[in-house]
């Protein structure tokens, strides 16, 4: 969920509030300055998602219809596969009507949002170390959007609006989660990545040195401790499920997934001559373990010449771009706006206190809120 | 082909001409090292100081439907090391090399065809016909005693017990050295020295797959295949167009290699999430006890229930802006989720095959994107994950088809599993690779192939009786398999799409998506008849056997006749007991290969109709019924010499146009005798041979059905004043003995060499039905040649008058009397005939024949009625069969063909 609140300083009454629901990511926005905050809720729990919306009133501030009548027909611009699958128990619940936004329309549109508009929002991950990419708008294009939902869609994207679904895998985070779920009985995504962070995955993956001896099989560029087979171990050994650490079934698994992922975005970036690839969706969550495996495949792959690059605000591509989609007229010029200013005002943490301008900020943590500062025309 | 022929000679004698240089290193090609790369190519004499294996004229004995069909090696010197070993985790591949069995049979043969025909000896013997058959075998890891039993008994490990000479030399080196590859081979090697004395020298692994694939992709002409909805299409390629390719091999993890040429590959890429991933998640979720129990899971499973679709996400319906259907797979595993289900709540299936269908879908995938990336058109999958699966294959292949939007397609081989035991094999010997040719290759599946299949080998079998004994245990404990089962025709339940492939379920047995792959006999005096006017797409089968009622009709033909061929071949044994067993286990055998056929039509590689009667000749000699017709052939052509003096008189008294028809006539009334065809058996109880002649000639009423004759005679006569130019050389394909021969051919042939033209009988290598053999011609020439001076004079200048042996090679102008009637071997022994494998012998007297005349139905209906070539050509045959009437021609049984098509 993302959405905007408006500074104190700005007063309600001109103000219009957009908000959207992605399953767990809403976006919120107001007219003249304020906030962008963005929020995470499980699925399955999204009777607190709604509670929340109520408890904030943000029901009432989608995208009225300008006229009167608007209070009970309240529009909220929504993304994702729930977006029809709850949208009786919006209605019902909170008398939003939702408004099904494109998925994909939604991710390209958040990304280049970001990606324009913010400052400092991609960066790399290699080893534990964080590095920002200052990428300079003119040369942004094209490049791969790899979104990790519960499947993974490689998008191509050549411009504004311009962009086109070149692969995928259905070897996601759904995967990551609904295997791991299977195999270690965690309750929850975040228990089983933390697994994963303990783990050893030499217990379950056969390796090239389990194979040759211990030995490097050099001639063919790989080294004993590369995965020769994920699970392969599981075989040979005389073991059953419940003989293996979930730690380290967890962390074959992850390991598995993120390199795989990582591959078939190399593979399809090297297909289409894109220099950069973007890594989003709720598997990276900001999780430095996944976005070192995937680096590490990027990287691996690559044999060191293509790095993988990740968005602060991953996960919130897709609310962000449906809340871009309230805007029908004159939106395009402000988020021209954004990307300028940004471009001259470099931001720490929080925004500049300048109404006039636009300015976002993050923090990459789940269920936080992130304050920006939008000014928009109307 | 006669480079090669010498060539050979001379690494007979010259072993290790060019020295042991770069015989294993540099054959890969590593990253940066290219311009390092030795050309693998030119290295005709390059050699290990290992014996050597020679594969020149490598060719698959028999029809192509066996399962491991064994290689023929015909060039194959004495020195040869013949056993490599492929040991993986789990299964042992053994390939292994021997020689003909009836190796002295065929010398003995040829020596006296050679003797009178003088003409290509020089040729022949220009290189030792050693020849033998590549066998394969597989184990079971876990057993590895079964192997190790099965090497000893059979003497791999000196020689081979066939052969005297091996085991001379294995006994006096005592330290025999294996060339063996895979993980294995490290592991057991003390096992196999302690056990059997062997010092296992261990092959690099890629090496040896890359090798094995090049061998069977040039050798082999139904190696590879596409499978998609559960259906085979076997694809032929051009060993000139073959490189480069991706080859995929899923084992435990996954290895793509892009191979340029022979000795030269790279590994671009590859995954870890392969067949040990499937197997070793596939058991943790499932608790299954080996990887056969989790593909058999996976057949009866539902992903459905544990991935998430994108209908599930999209409330039912497609995401149709991208291209996804809403059955289409969003999150393998992704329900599992949302769902508040344990492990246990799911189907062990289910989850199998969804398992099995994110690990397919994800290899396809990674290798299309590779193939793509390198400009591969075509991709290759082997490894023990696929395993003749055809559900994996399904998989694969439509993702493969799904990413590529149809632009590339999947293709497996047959011998997969083999490749890494092959390449050990070739890796004795690097430089015959060069001159393989895959029309020296023939593939045949003996007996147990129906049974055993590409399954793992049970002990082995010794001599004759143990196969017949074990011929009559199993077909009585497995009686169901062979009673021909007829089932719906393949590949009609298939819903379609990337989502759903369709070979699952009930239509799919276990068994039946396996591929049988036969011993390759390798026969080096094989050749491509050089008068084809395009080998490349010839194809000799006229009926295409993949047509679920063809085959049916076809089964129910041979099922048919099968009783009286057992008791005619019983009778031409003696009727001796000993005999009735040997008819009674060819009689199961058959039926058994006509059974599994039925069922998986493409089990032993590409079907036709010249396949499945070769396979029946096959399955008698292989019960040692050598010439089941033999005394009734001698019987029919005394009695059709005793009337042909009669005939040729009448003959002689025409004028020469009417002769003409009428000798056409002839040997369209006398291709009536034919013992292969139902409606001509009856025919005999109502006549004698002469009298069933004339009065089938007299039937002979023109037009026939397909008639150029008129055509034909022009060219024999011209219609124009001027004299027309003879023709230099016929090549006369004769097909049945008796009246066929003798008052049908052998009279025009007559004809031909009255009027100055070179005529050479072409006739069976090997008995087929009553169809005449090489081996009798000569002596039914010599009778008619006691009747007339024409034929005297040609056999003698052909050399096939024992007492007047002419060597025509030296002297066929000097015989100024007479052109020369010449005999030739077809090089095979079965009643049609494959164009692209005959014998060395007629592709030497076919370069200078300007008319090729192709008689019966076997040569000329059956095989070849499309087939084109560079000279003019005839084709003769009277249809005994009328669905091939009603089909072929749109006539009726008895309707004749007459087809006389100018040269290409």
């Amino acid at each position: 969920m993302v959405y905007f609140s408006s500074n104190s300083i700005c007063s309600g009454d001109d103000q219009k509030n957009g908000f959207l629901k992605d399953g767990i990511d809403t976006v919120n926005y107001t007219v003249l300055s304020g906030r962008l905050h963005f929020l995470k809720f499980e699925t399955t729990k999204i009777s607190e998602c709604m509670k929340f919306i109520s408890t904030k009133r943000l029901q009432e501030y989608g995208d009225k219809d300008d006229e009167a009548s608007a209070s009970d027909k309240n529009i909220i611009k929504a993304t994702g596969g729930g977006a029809f699958k709850f949208a009786d128990l919006f209605k019902e619940k909170l008398g939003i009507i939702l408004d099904k936004v494109d998925e994909m329309s939604c991710l390209v549109a958040g990304a280049n949002f970001l990606l324009k508009a913010v400052h400092q929002e991609a960066f790399t991950y290699l080893d534990g170390q964080k590095d920002y990419v200052q990428i300079d708008h003119k040369d942004l294009y094209p490049y791969l959007l790899v979104n990790v939902g519960s499947g993974v869609s490689m998008i191509k994207v050549d411009g504004d609006n311009e962009f086109e679904r070149v692969s995928g895998t259905s070897v996601g985070g759904g995967t990551f989660w609904g295997l791991g779920k299977l195999l270690t009985k965690c309750q929850s995504f975040d228990e089983l990545l933390e697994l994963s962070r303990q783990g050893n995955n030499r217990v379950i993956d056969m390796l090239v040195g389990d194979i040759y001896g211990g030995m490097d099989y050099s001639k063919i560029g790989l080294t004993s401790t590369a995965i020769a087979s994920s699970f392969g171990k599981a075989v040979s050994e005389n073991k059953e499920l419940e003989d293996y650490r979930a730690e380290d079934v967890a962390r074959s698994l992850l390991r598995m997934i993120s390199n795989n992922i990582g591959q078939i975005a190399y593979l399809n970036a090297l297909r289409f001559g894109l220099k950069r690839i973007f890594f989003g969706g709720f598997f990276i969550r900001g999780h430095a373990y996944t976005m070192d495996t995937l680096s590490v495949a990027v990287n691996f792959w690559s044999k060191g010449e293509a790095k993988a690059l990740f968005l602060r605000h991953e996960g919130f591509l897709g609310a962000l771009g449906a809340f871009m989609s309230y805007e029908k007229k004159g939106f395009t010029d402000i988020t021209h706006q954004f990307m300028e200013q940004n471009s001259s005002v470099p931001k720490s943490s929080f925004c500049s206190e300048d109404g006039s301008e636009s300015s976002t900020r993050a923090h990459v943590r789940d269920n936080e809120c992130i304050e920006c500062r939008v000014q928009v025309r109307n | 082909m006669d480079n090669l022929t010498e060539d050979h000679q001379e690494f007979n004698i010259g072993i290790d001409g060019g020295g042991s240089i770069n015989n294993t290193d540099n054959q890969f090609i590593g990253r940066g090292e290219k311009e390092m790369a030795p050309i693998a190519g030119n290295s005709i004499h390059r050699s290990s100081s290992r014996p050597q294996l020679d594969l020149s004229g490598a060719a698959i004995q028999g029809n192509f439907e066996e399962r491991d069909p064994t290689i023929l090696l015909p060039n194959q010197s004495d020195d040869i090391s013949h056993l490599a070993l492929d040991i993986g985790g789990s299964l042992i591949k053994l390939v292994y090399f021997s020689r003909h069995e009836n190796q002295t049979v065929t010398d003995r043969r040829r020596k006296i065809i050679n003797a009178r025909l003088g003409i290509t000896n020089v040729n022949r013997r220009s290189y030792p016909i050693l020849g033998g058959r590549l066998h394969f075998v597989k184990f079971e890891t876990n057993k590895i005693n079964e192997c190790l039993d099965f090497i000893y008994s059979k003497q791999l490990h000196r020689g081979g017990m066939d052969s005297r000479h091996w085991q001379s030399e294995g006994s006096v080196t005592e330290n025999t050295i294996i060339k063996a590859t895979g993980g294995g081979a490290y592991k057991f090697a003390d096992l196999f020295k302690d056990r059997l004395g062997i010092s296992i020298e261990k092959e690099d692994e890629m090496n040896c797959l890359v090798a094995g694939a090049n061998f069977l992709l040039k050798a082999i002409r139904h190696e590879a295949f596409t499978h998609m909805e559960g259906q085979k299409e076997f694809v032929q390629i051009d060993s000139n167009d073959l490189f480069p390719y991706l080859l995929v091999n899923i084992g435990s993890g996954v290895s793509m290699i892009k191979v340029d040429g022979d000795g030269i590959f790279q590994r671009v890429s590859g995954t870890n999430v392969g067949g040990g991933t499937y197997w070793g998640l596939g058991k943790l979720l499932t608790k299954c006890k080996s990887f056969d129990e989790l593909l058999e899971l996976s057949q009866r499973g539902d992903n459905r229930t544990i991935d998430m679709l994108v209908g599930d996400i999209y409330g039912g319906m497609d995401y149709s802006k991208i291209g996804l259907s809403a059955s289409t797979i969003a999150s393998s595993f992704g329900k599992a989720i949302s769902e508040n289900k344990d492990l246990e709540d799911y189907s062990p299936e289910d989850i199998s095959l969804s398992l099995l269908r994110m690990i397919s879908y994800n290899i396809g995938q990674i290798a299309y994107l590779n193939a793509l990336r390198f400009g591969l058109k075509r991709i290759f999958f082997g490894g023990f994950f696929i395993r003749g699966h055809a559900y994996t294959m399904d998989t694969i292949s439509f993702a493969v088809q799904f990413w590529s939007k149809g632009q590339a397609q999947a293709m497996f081989l047959r011998h997969e599993g083999f490749l890494g035991a092959i390449g050990a094999f070739m890796s004795y010997e690097k430089h015959g690779l060069d001159d393989l040719m895959v029309h020296q290759f023939v593939e045949r599946f003996p007996m147990g192939a129906p049974y055993i299949g590409g399954s793992v080998h049970g002990p082995p079998l010794g001599d004759l009786n143990e196969k017949i004994s074990w011929m009559e245990k199993f077909v009585q404990k497995g009686t169901e398999i062979t009673a021909p089962v007829p089932t719906a025709p393949p590949g009609t339940t298939g819903l379609g799409g990337f989502e759903v492939p369709s070979s699952k379920g009930d239509a799919l047995r276990p068994d039946a998506s396996k591929l049988n792959v036969g011993v390759l006999h390798l026969v080096p005096s094989l050749e491509v008849f050089p008068l084809l006017s395009d080998p490349k797409t010839y194809e000799p089968n006229t009926i295409d056997l993949s047509d679920h009622g063809e085959l049916e009709y076809w089964f129910t033909v041979l099922s048919e006749h099968m009783p009286d061929l057992v008791d005619k071949a019983v009778a031409s044994e003696g009727g001796t007991d000993d005999a009735k067993r040997r008819g009674d286990a060819f009689a199961r055998a058959f039926s058994a290969h006509l059974a599994r056929l039925m069922e998986e039509p493409a089990a032993y590689g590409k079907l036709g109709l010249a396949n499945l009667l070769e396979l029946r000749e096959e399955c008698l000699r292989e019960f040692h019924f050598h010439d089941v017709y033999r005394s009734i052939k001698q019987r029919e052509n005394e009695a059709s010499l005793a009337v042909l003096p009669d005939l040729l008189m009448e003959l002689d008294s025409m004028n020469e146009e009417t002769r003409l028809l009428t000798l056409i006539e002839g040997v369209l009334a006398a291709n009536i005798f034919d013992w292969g065809s139902r409606a001509c058996v009856d025919l005999y109880h109502k006549g004698t041979i002469i009298e069933i002649y004339r009065m089938s000639r007299n039937k002979m009423q023109r037009p026939w059905r397909v008639d150029d004759f008129d055509l034909f005679k022009e060219r024999m006569f011209s219609s124009a004043e001027k004299r027309p130019r003879p023709y230099k050389r016929a090549l006369l394909f004769v097909d049945n003995s008796g009246a066929d021969i003798v008052l049908g051919m052998l009279p025009l042939a007559r004809e031909l060499l009255r009027r100055g033209t070179e005529v050479v009988l072409v006739a069976n290598s090997l008995p087929a039905l009553n169809d005449i053999t090489a081996m009798e011609l000569p002596d039914i020439v010599a009778e008619a040649a006691k009747h007339c001076d024409i034929l005297r004079g040609a056999a003698e200048a052909g050399g096939l008058l024992v007492d007047a042996m002419i060597n025509v090679q030296d002297s066929p102008r000097d015989s100024s009397f007479s052109v020369p009637l010449m005999v030739v071997e077809n090089g095979c022994g079965s009643p049609c005939i494959d164009l692209r494998q005959v014998s060395s012998e007629l592709a030497a007297v076919a370069k200078d024949a300007d008319l090729v005349i192709l008689e019966g139905m076997g040569r000329s209906l059956h095989t070849n009625f499309n087939a084109k070539f560079k000279c003019d050509a005839l084709k003769l045959a009277m249809v005994k069969n009328q669905r091939l009437a009603a089909k072929l021609i749109n006539g009726n049984i008895y309707d004749c063909v007459c087809r006389f098509e100018p040269a290409n």
